[in-house]
């Protein structure tokens, strides 16, 4: 598995696909785990009779989310199919690019059927647009101007390297790079989001479940579907 | 149909504000003592809310003063910033390096957080429901509150109120005096009152807030109580439903105030509390006394209108066709019962059995759109222009309705939708359950 | 052989018919990317100049890249070329042997010193293992140093005399290392392949014979002309890497098919030559087009980056191992974390209370 990783003249591509990639994954890993563990803080056990059941509450939680009522979501429709375009595009072109179906197949052991490049081209253009989109909205928005920290340009800037360095090296448009520079650079920036995953918004992807099923949970108890 | 009884909130609000005693806390202290209190309400399901922000700015769409103001600074989760500055640095994993990226806190963001946690949060938890995280956002606010409090900038009224609360168990003077005053001219009118009974089976709650101006909630709800000939009383000494201390933040009033009544109800023997008309009351007992009270209760708490609607059910209360005009309502959800407490249905099963035509708002249930006035806002007299713009939105989609009568289950929604009439020259007839009740007795 | 006669002489004197000549030299033209009015200055160059002196020497290699060249001579224009030059020390192909071969390279360094052209095939041993690879008892370090000091330019031929090859491989016992590791005061024409094509060999040859200098060269060292361009973008079977159809094995409903081998490990993409255009054996076929996927080895250290077989996207991310430690590590951290946010808590909870 992990023959020929270190030797004299590694290139670029090497270093990226090999050394790089290895410590993100490490990083990676024990960032999530201690984040996650770090959350185990004390918490007070309820005392009041419940009106529902707190777990199956959360676990519902955990998906009606995704889809507020229609009072609630009339008024955040951009936002919200915006985010729903975006994590789709993401999810279709991180899943169904051959080449990466292969990166996931070397690691899981199996594999699935992938898209034609057409439609991959289609998905990362799109995306790429919604990212840009939704920058220029956190830009000008004033209420998400307030709540902006420096983490939401950094995790920005992290999610939307891998599509331009993945396009580039797609499309061969590389603005003088050779092919293997740009590849080895899109490989980098995958490193670099999973370095910085845990330790930046991006870490939303994870403490998203523990919170909808807190706040299912919480909701639950007290008889209301949340 | 009933004609205002409750007392304005605001002018109440500013009479207790003007007896307030200032903690006269150096700036360091209260920084300290927010800390402090931040830090005792990050639990682990706070810490992960706390964590898990992406700085949408959704939640902002929920929020009724934030939609109705168009104003950035009333997005819900925005105003929880204190709180999250000293997660970031205090208690996150991330904390050392949080340190070099986050500002500590300062007196003046306390300050300035006052009119966000308090003038501009109904604490409704609209936002808690839409958040596509699942953040609970409206519990952030109550911890962010109690920080506040701790400070001694929670809002002069409230304080006050809270303060006098927790130190006599009286509000604005109200006490266990004026209830016997008040059952004394219930009683003169013919409806019986009992009063400090020993032991019963059923404890009601009243609140002075109800009988300040006159008797007429605590009338109807003893004739609904006689007509169903339960075992029943009113306790002097642990019958206000009201809980400054839950309003103001100050937790220590909080429990205080809450283990009168659960002395009360132990001392009674009974097994059901009836919390009156009054919103946060019910939440407050029903979902957090027990938990600060260290046991598990012996009774049930219910909110009158559950309790009546339990009734209904189980066919001991029985109610003729609504009368006086009140033939198309709409139910206007309190939300401290309906979204922050589960009770939804027994009203509207107490409407139906009326025999009214009931036309939901868009907005109902869980997801219905505060009145503006909840959270001890309707005290509050900085708030008056932000609540008179956020009941726009209430008064749309009741006029979308097209019923001419509101019902509600809660004197400050009650309150704020009759202040709402007197600013807006609304047509609007509002009712309280209970008096719609008590009035249609079978 | 006579090192004065011209290359047109030689042709000529081959029978080598004018009509076939042009041939060859619009070939060689475009395969150096020149315009079509070139052609003529191409021919009269090539007619017009003198043979020059080839050394050519093997050092620690397989004879791999000889067999290739004269595998594919007779009697393509590669082979012309051949007889074009004036291929003055070849121990492999050279009728001489022993004392009298050594003595007809050291007769035509000194000869031709400064103008001849030394071809290197193989990587070269250094250090304490400079021994384990001679010629007549002259470690091939101190030959390649003495060839190249009278040389007026080098032709690395094949990937271990351009970039150290399968003897440079991991863990690289003889300390192995390329022509230009060695030699940096010299031009040097890298022309990797394992073999390199032949046509490419004869092209660069060409080029120098006509203009006399080196060519392009990329950041390699290779012949921009032939290396320009990697084998993915000119391959006959993208079509079906567009369209997402790819042999899942060998012998597969795909393989058959001739679909994109991407998912075997093709390293078309990363590979530059001019394999998918020029092709080999008189341009009958070429390694992807006989089903297997590029195996890049005209790239620098191809045999060190892990298996033929291994999809290029896959990486070497860790082992599952690695990650349990990682995440054994963070649980560590974030409850020693989680336990000083807890006392900082109760104390909060405490003083509250107080």
């Amino acid at each position: 598995m992990n023959e020929g990783l270190y030797w004299e003249g590694m290139s670029l591509l090497d270093f990226a696909r090999g050394p790089a990639l290895r410590w993100a994954v490490i990083i990676f890993v024990i960032g999530i785990v201690w984040r996650l563990t770090a959350l185990l803080l004390a918490s007070r056990k309820q005392l009041e009779p419940a009106k529902g059941s707190a777990t199956s509450g959360g676990m519902k939680t955990l998906l009606t989310r995704s889809a507020p009522a229609h009072e609630l979501e009339k008024n955040i429709v951009f936002q919200h199919y915006s985010g729903y375009a975006w994590h789709i595009g993401m999810f279709v072109v991180l899943l169904f690019f051959a080449p990466h179906m292969l990166f996931f197949k070397d690691i899981l052991g199996f594999g699935w059927p992938t898209l034609p490049n057409l439609f991959i081209t289609f998905f990362t253009v799109v995306t790429m647009g919604i990212l840009l989109v939704l920058l220029a909205r956190r830009l000008m928005n004033p209420v998400l101007r307030q709540l902006t920290t420096w983490d939401d340009y950094i995790s920005w800037l992290i999610a939307f390297l891998p599509f331009l360095t993945g396009i580039m090296a797609f499309t061969h448009i590389t603005f003088g790079m050779r092919y293997e520079t740009v590849l080895a650079l899109h490989f980098l920036s995958v490193s670099a989001l999973l370095i910085w995953f845990p330790f930046g918004k991006l870490m939303h992807a994870i403490f998203i479940w523990p919170s909808r099923y807190k706040v299912g949970a919480a909701f639950a108890r007290r008889g209301v579907r949340a | 149909m009933s004609a205002t009884t409750i007392p304005d909130y605001g002018t109440l609000g500013e009479r207790a504000a003007a007896g307030l005693k200032p903690k006269g806390l150096s700036d360091e202290q209260k920084i300290a003592k927010a800390k402090e209190a931040f830090l005792a309400g990050m639990t682990a399901d706070m810490a992960t809310y706390l964590e898990s922000c992406i700085h949408c700015g959704m939640c902002a769409e929920a929020c009724h003063f934030y939609i109705s103001t168009g104003d950035a600074k009333y997005t819900p989760i925005y105003k929880t910033e204190p709180l999250k500055k000293v997660y970031r640095r205090e208690l996150s994993s991330m904390r050392l390096f949080n340190r070099i990226t986050t500002r500590d806190i300062t007196v003046q963001d306390l300050e300035d957080w006052k009119e966000l946690a308090y003038d501009s949060c109904t604490q409704c938890g609209r936002c808690s429901l839409l958040c596509p995280m699942g953040i609970h956002i409206q519990s952030m606010i109550q911890v962010v509150r109690n920080g506040l409090a701790a400070a001694g900038l929670a809002p002069a009224e409230l304080q006050a109120v809270s303060d006098e609360q927790k130190d006599k168990g009286s509000i604005l003077g109200a006490g266990s005096d004026k209830l016997r005053e008040v059952v004394e001219r219930v009683r003169a009118k013919g409806v019986d009152v009992p009063l400090d009974k020993e032991k019963a089976d059923v404890l009601v709650l009243s609140s002075a807030l109800d009988f300040l101006n006159d008797e007429s909630v605590l009338e109807a709800t003893a004739k609904v109580m006689n007509k169903l000939g339960v075992n029943w009383t009113i306790r002097s000494d642990g019958f206000e439903s009201a809980n400054f201390g839950a309003l103001s933040g100050d937790r220590v009033a909080q429990k205080r105030i809450s283990k009168r009544i659960i002395d009360a109800a132990l001392a009674s023997g009974a097994k059901k509390v009836i919390v009156a008309e009054c919103g946060h009351a019910y939440p407050v007992l029903r979902w957090e006394a027990a938990t600060n009270y260290g046991k598990e209760l012996p009774f049930e708490i219910l909110s009158v209108a559950e309790y009546f609607g339990q009734e209904l059910k189980a066919g001991r209360l029985k109610l003729k066709k609504a009368g006086n005009g009140a033939s198309h309502v709409t139910f206007h959800d309190p939300c401290k019962l309906g979204r922050m407490g589960g009770s939804f249905s027994e009203a509207r099963d107490i409407l139906n059995a009326l025999g009214v035509k009931l036309t939901e708002m868009e907005s109902h249930g869980r997801t219905n759109l505060c009145c503006g006035g909840g959270g001890g806002v309707s005290m509050l007299k900085s708030a008056l222009p932000l609540r008179q713009k956020a009941f726009e939105l209430k008064r749309q989609e009741v006029e979308r309705t097209g019923a001419p009568t509101v019902v509600t289950a809660c004197n400050t929604c009650f309150q704020t939708l009759e202040a709402g009439k007197a600013w807006l020259n609304w047509d609007k007839d509002i009712v309280n359950l209970v008096q719609l009740v008590s009035d249609n007795l079978a | 052989m006579a090192a004065s006669k011209t290359v047109g002489d030689v042709l000529r004197a081959h029978g080598v018919s004018r009509r076939g000549f042009m041939k060859f030299c619009a070939a060689t033209a475009s395969m150096m990317a020149l315009p079509p009015s070139m052609v003529s200055t191409v021919a009269a160059a090539i007619e017009n100049a003198r043979r020059p002196s080839v050394i050519w020497l093997p050092f620690q290699e397989c004879t791999g890249c000889t067999e290739a060249i004269t595998r594919s001579h007779t009697p393509t224009l590669e082979g012309l070329i051949f007889d074009s030059i004036s291929l003055d020390y070849h121990h492999t192909l050279m009728a001489a042997s022993g004392q009298r071969a050594e003595d007809a390279m050291m007769q035509a360094m000194e000869e031709n010193y400064g103008n001849y052209l030394l071809l290197v095939d193989g990587s070269i041993p250094t250090e304490e293992f400079e021994s384990h690879s001679c010629t007549n008892g002259h470690t091939h370090l101190s030959m390649l140093k003495d060839a190249a000091t009278g040389a007026a330019a080098i032709v690395s031929v094949g990937t271990c005399a351009a970039y150290g090859g399968i003897p440079k491989a991991n863990p690289n016992p003889t300390k192995a290392r390329s022509v230009q590791d060695l030699i940096t005061d010299k031009p040097i024409i890298n022309v990797p392949g394992c073999p390199p094509v032949p046509t490419v060999l004869t092209g660069v040859l060409a080029h120098y014979l006509v203009f006399g200098t080196i060519p392009e060269l990329d950041p390699y060292g290779r012949p921009m002309a032939f290396f320009g361009q990697n084998i993915h973008d000119r391959c006959y079977r993208r079509p079906f890497y567009e369209r997402g159809q790819f042999a899942e094995t060998f012998d597969d409903e795909g393989a058959k098919k001739g679909y994109c081998l991407y998912k075997l490990g093709c390293k078309g993409p990363i590979t530059y030559n001019a394999c998918a255009t020029v092709r080999w054996n008189e341009g009958t076929s070429w390694p992807v087009q006989s089903g297997h996927g590029c195996l890049g080895c005209s790239e620098p250290d191809f045999w060190d980056k892990g298996s033929f077989y291994r999809p290029l996207s896959a990486a070497y991310w860790g082992d599952a191992r690695t990650v349990g430690i990682g995440a054994a590590a963070g649980a560590a951290a974030g409850l020693a974390a989680a336990a000083l946010a807890r006392g900082k808590q109760k104390k909060a909870q405490q003083e509250e209370k107080a």
